[in-house]
């Protein structure tokens, strides 16, 4: 009994000093990932906010670096103090820490910069001929278009070519999943071997087809050879996520009644909902920010895309006016990234492979 | 409700043959077990069945009329797969809806058919789950509504007990006898269970290897077992198999000699079931090896001149002990005897235990 009475609180030390060492092992190693983090992040973010900056802040004849510094001065404090702030709470303070820095650094921006911010380096918004207001000349041959016709061509391009993918990628998964046919297994290795070649050693062949067929410079060409260059990868991808669809519920599907066709619409496909998401959202992606083919394949103004508006503008303008390069730019990138941000929630959960539950 | 028939059916893939020359004749309401080890092709006839597989050969017909070609959607047989297969993006109502659609049927009269078909598999209060948030049993539950829904005439069964625990097993057991019975659909059951087949089916079909082994009665397979391996397959312990040599009316097993009645002479299997083997002083001796309790029986081990043999005792508890010696008989008729080579068993052939 004496025995144990004495033994007791030296254990119970014991027991507490182990705590405290795996508590102190947890948090440095929590605090280096985040370290990491923070470091790595600051040079990835820091374009982006100049970026934006710039095209708010930049006048004619230059850019204005003193503003540039004080911001990248409030943005810098402000990942590293979110990165602390990560490190010692978490749930619901940390969203509201998080919502005080923003704050935070949104006053000391404006405080800073504020009377340097404003919006004229977005007029090409509503002016048709940019590069012609900003040299103070229009050269009638080559009158720079609207910026609503690249954003137009640009969106036909993405959305079409991302229908065109989803849906070819969509049927050929299923069909390479679920049957066996002569040439199948080549089929699956030159879906792989397609993919490892880089499109750009195609470009003189393609060139030249787009030539013979008629399809050069028109949107439908450009349309046919992005979507052609990504159906590999597509279907490779839709494969694997029917793959994971158990045959059971396709065949108990049809023995309750449904069409092979109906099976296919109404219990598989909505299994891999998130594997066409995916291949959706990179599709769209691609069409968007697509530059090389575009580049070879459209001439004539009237077809450009957002691509080749941004390069003709730096192009013309350039040395000129920065912002106005800067603020095309974030024009530019807005559209992925809401899809980006309407998504991500629903692509997070692709790692849990084609079907949940 | 349909009868079904079966007509020399065979599926083979490539070279694999999964079911060969298979007959057999299910009669309306009936519900047929087809009993079997694992990959001798019992979810393979189950699918021909369903029209999920088309037979390599063969007829299948349904009241009939050969259905061989007619798809799976067009054949109104209920199914519950070994998985459940429940859509997993659907929630309980829409999974036991699902059938439904296909009729034509107005979404009310949908509705309550589908609460109805729920009620019947006491899982009304789950309408609104995900399968996802279902237990095993409750799946399970689900799949067999959703089977039911469309009042189909025929409804087949891929081991569907075998992801459920002993106690739930048991009363989904009954439950879907009573189901059976109550609705009197045309049932097959496809197990590898023995007891699941002894005590849900009026008639058990045992498979090996692709073909039909023995169709009968429990009572059938277990008494009158047409081969060895139905006798080993059937029965828990499993039957006591020694090999002998019959001569002249007298078959000699191991240092033994047994009386014989009916005709055989050759090598033959002599089958004695553990519990057709009565424990007393006299009879052939024994010594006890080791006693196995099993709850209400127990199972003895004996060294005999025969060789090993299994013997069950009523009881939890017997008043033999490891070494003892013991004398043991048993009743001729309960013997069965087999052709070694043919494997099949020899009828009206019986062994009798040496006079004293
Ligand atoms: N699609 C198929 N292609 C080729 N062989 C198959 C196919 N389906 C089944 N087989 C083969 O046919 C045989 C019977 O298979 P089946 O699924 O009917 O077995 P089972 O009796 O249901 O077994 P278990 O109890 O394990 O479910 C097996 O040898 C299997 O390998
Ligand atoms: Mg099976």
């Amino acid at each position: 009994m004496a025995v144990q009475t004495l033994e007791a609180p030296a254990g119970a030390e014991r027991w507490q000093m182990l705590a405290v060492r795996a508590r102190r092992r947890r948090r440095l190693t929590d605090s280096l990932l985040i370290g990491f983090l923070v470091t790595v992040s600051v040079p990835i973010i820091l374009p982006y906010f100049w970026m934006l900056t710039i095209s708010v802040s930049a006048k004619t004849g230059g850019v204005e670096s003193v503003v540039l510094w004080r911001a990248s001065g409030v943005l810098v404090p402000a990942v590293v103090a979110f990165g602390l702030l990560r490190l010692f709470v978490e749930g619901r303070r940390l969203l509201w820490g998080g919502l005080m820095i923003a704050a935070i650094a949104l006053v000391a921006l404006l405080l800073l910069v504020g009377q340097d911010l404003h919006a004229q380096n977005y007029r090409f918004l509503w002016n048709p001929d940019i590069v012609a207001d900003i040299r103070g000349r229009a050269t009638a041959e080559a009158q720079f278009p609207s910026v609503w016709v690249a954003f137009r061509n640009s969106l036909a391009l993405a959305v079409t070519q991302t229908a065109l993918v989803l849906t070819v990628s969509t049927l050929a998964g299923y069909y390479l999943s679920r049957f066996q046919f002569p040439g199948r297994s080549g089929f699956l290795q030159g879906l792989l071997v397609l993919h490892a070649f880089p499109a750009m050693t195609l470009i003189i062949p393609i060139f030249l087809l787009m030539y013979w067929s008629g399809l050069l410079d028109t949107l439908t060409g450009v349309i046919l050879v992005i979507a052609t260059l990504e159906l590999p990868f597509a279907i490779f991808i839709m494969k694997g996520f029917f793959d994971a669809v158990p045959w059971d519920i396709e065949m108990s599907a049809m023995t309750d009644g449904a069409s092979r066709r109906q099976a296919f619409l109404q219990v598989v496909l909505p299994q891999v909902k998130v594997g066409m998401l995916a291949v959706g959202v990179f599709a769209f992606i691609k069409g968007w920010e697509e530059y090389v083919f575009v580049r070879t394949l459209l001439f004539e103004k009237q077809n450009w895309v957002m691509s080749l508006y941004i390069f003709w503008v730096s192009e013309d303008i350039m040395g000129v006016d920065y912002g106005i390069v800067a603020a095309v730019a974030v024009f530019y990138i807005l559209p992925s990234l809401l899809l980006y941000i309407f998504c991500q929630k629903y692509l997070v959960q692709m790692t849990l492979g084609g079907i949940k539950g | 409700m349909a009868r079904i028939e079966l007509r020399g059916i065979r599926k083979q893939w490539g070279a694999v043959v999964a079911v060969e020359d298979m007959n057999l004749v299910i009669e309306d309401g009936e519900f047929v077990a087809i009993l079997g080890p694992s990959g001798c092709g019992k979810s393979t006839t189950l699918f021909m069945l369903a029209g999920i597989y088309m037979p390599t050969a063969g007829d299948l017909l349904f009241d009939g009329a050969r259905v061989n070609e007619v798809e799976a959607k067009d054949r109104n047989v209920g199914i519950v797969f070994q998985s459940y297969a429940l859509y997993p993006h659907m929630n309980v109502k829409r999974n036991i809806m699902f059938p439904l659609k296909f009729k034509g049927v107005p979404r009310e009269e949908a509705e309550r058919l589908a609460l109805e078909a729920a009620r019947m598999v006491r899982v009304e209060e789950l309408l609104e789950r995900m399968p996802a948030q279902l237990s095993g049993g409750q799946q399970q539950r689900v799949a067999l509504a959703r089977a039911l829904v469309k009042k189909p005439q025929l409804l087949l069964l891929d081991e569907p007990l075998s992801n459920l625990d002993a106690a739930l097993r048991l009363s989904m057991r009954s439950e879907i006898k009573r189901l059976q019975r109550e609705t009197g659909i045309t049932t097959v059951l496809v197990t590898h269970d023995q007891i699941e087949a002894t005590t849900m089916a009026d008639r058990i079909v045992v498979m090996r290897t692709g073909r039909i082994e023995q169709i009968g009665t429990a009572e059938d397979l277990y008494r009158r077992p047409d081969s060895l391996f139905v006798a080993s397959f059937i029965g828990a312990p499993p039957i006591n198999l020694v090999e002998g040599e019959a001569a002249d009316g007298r078959l000699r097993v191991g240092e033994l000699t047994l009386e014989l009645r009916g005709d055989v002479a050759g090598a033959v299997v002599l089958g004695l079931r553990p519990e057709s083997i009565a424990l007393d002083g006299a009879g052939i001796p024994a010594r006890v090896v080791d006693v196995e309790p099993m709850g209400r029986e127990t199972l003895l081990l004996l060294d005999t001149p025969m060789g090993p043999l299994r013997v069950l005792q009523g009881g939890a508890s017997v008043p033999y002990r490891e070494g003892d010696q013991l004398g043991l008989t048993f009743a001729p008729q309960d013997s069965i005897l087999f052709d070694r080579e043919t494997e099949r068993r020899l009828a009206d052939v019986h062994a009798a235990p040496p006079k004293a």
